[in-house]
């Protein structure tokens, strides 16, 4: 059973879901013979203004025949039509509905839904699934295991480390192992934080290198806020407590409440002394270009740089060259 | 003596908009202020005598007034990028510069966004609440994919808190019979506009009037007079001439575009006569239920871009099919995600245009004038 989840939301702890990490086998972006850098699956739809690491999503899991299902969120606009443009391909589907709060009484409604959830599979793959107590635990040793190794990020190199986690998300949880042995960043170069959604194209990271940049800390779903998710008590009140820990992280923008997103990241950023920001976006990723206004404001008060690079199409890392280097020289 | 309609309108609309900076001129609001998404369960507001404005309603209006590019320029200068819904990018501008054609709504003291229509207000509503810095409260409505029990349940929790928080904000205490005297309110006038709007197909009138009437069921829904409107709307255009037959009839599907005078490309569509539209629509919740509570929760959970793909395809094509339309006008909102897949299983043939509803620049007119002539060809030649 594969199931692929879209988004850091899904939680990891009813059963294995192995993380989208962009690409589709055979459609990728780069590979498009029209030149249009857009998935197929976007071409044929004329999907306008649709997130492309969503379209990709979509075409990976209707092209690849390796991917039984798919459990996707509905926290923004891309992800919320999902279904409609996956509901004939004939395999699992399931969305869950993430809550726009993080209170009490949305911890409750969401551990209800992966009561839903896990009767959902159980149901559709004929299988009983037992193992949740245990795979809670997995998934918190996992995270201290990134917690680590995001703890040391300015001493190894960031394209390495994004590398191997996205490498590691792809495998089922109980093969999931953080690897240790990182390449070693070479000299010290300006300080930057990394803002965004899943940074599928990992090149934009050695990019950042390459202008001299040292990233020190990320609000990335897949780094910085898997390294902050809270641990879920396996022995506690088990689905409340996966609900929590999935809620109550540090926030995705799609959750609503960008005053916690302003208040931890700015204290991090400060902690970490960083020169300067880099907010990598998805283009029509409107969750990042809401955060984005905000967040340039509140760093422009704090007398501190920041440059916003926009993901589109297969001429990213030209682009974002030029842009980086431009910034690098301004820090 | 009864009210003519143009007299009911005014009022409503003077009363709507006597606190905007133009009419208030330095003059505080007497009520506590309630900034709104389009379905915010405002009986409650209402019932707790809480003025409540819309800013999509008002960027609608920007745009009606050609006022909208300035403002759109701003907003990009705010770092807000133009891919963003322009409803949003408009007001943004609007409050940036402190201009519009009625000024500014006056300040809020707290900000309520839905996400019972789309997932972009509530984050665009983010951005207000930074500026503002006062509270943000989201309503969460999972829709129809959710279990029916265990939406009603969270969704009624999250009504029971936002009356105890607005009564804490207006320092007014909530009548149960106020509250549910105003959701009849709202049920009649929802049971008029329909009738209103039923007459599009039958009847000699441009979809214009409802493009723009429907305003008085978005901001005036649960006030008393707005069905007594709704009713003398309805029986003057039953006084009209019958439709004739002699064009194209032709649905359209989306949001009215409020930069053009008509609110749809008539330009373009000469040969066609719209007979429908799913945008006037939107707001005939349904409020049934047992009490106060379920009748909310059955309209605002239940929305229409709250429903499932399937659901929606069901009530598209009967809207199509009771309009008589042979073929439809779908917009591919820029600005609007959701509403672009309503269309998808729509089995009548489409032009499928580019378009926003607030940019007037958004829009390849020659394009959209060959996608229309085609379909044309399509239609005469079948």
């Amino acid at each position: 059973m594969k199931l692929l989840a879209l988004s850091g939301l899904i939680p990891e702890q009813i059963c294995d879901v192995v993380r989208f990490t962009g690409g589709v086998p055979g459609t990728a972006r780069d590979q498009d013979p029209r030149g249009t850098g857009r998935s197929e699956y976007a071409r044929e739809r004329g999907v306008a203004h649709y997130c492309g690491y969503a379209e990709d999503y979509i075409s990976a899991v209707r092209q690849d025949d390796t991917v039984d299902g798919a459990v996707f969120p509905k926290s923004c606009d891309s992800s919320r039509i999902m279904a409609n443009y996956l509901e004939d391909c004939g395999k699992f589907l399931y969305q869950l509905n993430i809550p726009a709060r993080q209170d009490e009484l949305a911890v409750e409604f969401f551990a209800a839904q992966l009561e839903q959830y896990r009767e959902a599979v159980e149901r559709h793959f004929g299988r009983t699934i037992a193992d949740v107590a245990e795979r809670t635990e997995a998934v918190n040793v996992r995270n201290r295991e990134i917690r680590r190794a995001y703890a040391d990020l300015e001493g190894v190199s960031y394209r390495a480390y994004l590398d191997s986690i996205h490498e590691m998300l792809t495998r089922p949880l109980s093969e999931q192992v953080v690897k240790k042995d990182l390449p070693v960043k070479k000299g010290a170069g300006k300080r930057v934080y990394l803002v965004g959604s899943f940074l599928a194209d990992t090149e934009i990271a050695g990019v950042i290198e390459d202008c001299g940049l040292t990233v020190v800390g990320d609000d990335l779903p897949e780094s910085g806020r898997l390294a902050a998710m809270p641990e879920a008590d396996p022995g506690g009140e088990l689905y409340r407590e996966i609900a929590a820990c999935v809620l109550r992280g540090r926030l995705s923008p799609t959750q609503d409440n960008f005053r916690q997103i302003l208040s931890s990241d700015m204290k991090e950023i400060e902690e970490k002394k960083a020169d300067g920001v880099i907010f990598v976006t998805q283009k029509y990723c409107e969750p990042y270009d809401y955060l984005f206004s905000v967040y340039k404001k509140m760093l422009d008060q704090r007398g501190i740089p920041a440059t916003q690079i926009t993901l589109a199409d297969s001429g990213n890392e030209r682009k974002a060259r030029l842009a980086l280097e431009a910034f690098a020289d301004v820090i | 003596m009864a009210q003519s309609i143009l007299q009911m309108k005014s009022r409503l609309l003077r009363e709507y908009y006597k606190d905007f900076s133009k009419y208030a001129k330095g003059r505080l609001p007497e009520k506590k202020v309630a900034w709104v998404t389009a379905f915010v369960p405002v009986e409650i507001l209402e019932a707790l005598d809480i003025s409540y404005y819309y800013p999509e309603s008002y960027a609608a209006v920007i745009a009606a007034s050609n006022a909208e590019q300035p403002l759109l320029s701003e907003s990009e200068a705010q770092f807000l990028s133009c891919d963003c819904c322009s409803y949003s990018c408009c007001i943004e501008g609007c409050l940036e510069q402190e201009k519009g054609p009625r000024g500014v709504p006056p300040k809020p003291d707290v900000l309520i966004a839905t996400n019972n229509q789309c997932n972009t207000l509530p984050t665009w509503w983010n951005i207000l609440a930074e500026r503002y810095q006062v509270p943000l409260i989201v309503l969460d409505y999972p829709g129809e994919a959710v279990d029916r029990a265990l939406a009603c349940e969270y969704v009624t929790k999250q009504h029971r808190e936002l009356i105890a928080r607005m009564e804490k904000l207006s320092g007014n205490q909530l009548d149960p019979a106020v509250l549910s005297e105003l959701i009849a309110n709202s049920e009649r006038s929802v049971a008029e506009w329909k009738k209103v709007a039923a007459c599009l197909p039958g009847y000699e009138i441009k979809p214009t009037i409802l493009f723009d009437d429907i305003s008085f069921l978005i901001t005036s829904r649960c006030k008393a007079e707005t069905a007594e409107l709704y009713r003398l709307m309805r029986e003057e255009i039953e006084q009209m001439p019958a439709a004739g037959k002699d064009k194209i009839p032709v649905f359209w599907l989306g949001y009215p575009l409020w930069y053009h005078a008509d609110r749809f490309l008539s330009e373009l569509l000469e040969d066609f006569r719209i007979t429908g539209s799913n945008y006037v629509t939107w707001w005939s919740l349904d409020y049934s239920g047992e009490d106060a509570f379920e009748k909310l929760f059955q309209a605002y959970n239940y929305t229409f871009l709250n429903l499932t793909q399937e659901t929606r395809n069901k009530i598209l094509m009967e809207l199509i099919q009771n309009s008589g339309a042979v073929c439809a006008v779908t917009l591919h909102n820029k600005s609007c995600k959701c509403d672009f897949v309503s269309a998808k299983n729509i089995s009548i043939p489409q032009a499928e245009i580019e378009i926003d509803m607030i940019d007037r620049t958004f829009t390849d007119m020659e394009k959209a004038g060959r996608q229309i002539n085609i379909l044309k060809e399509v239609i005469c030649a079948g």
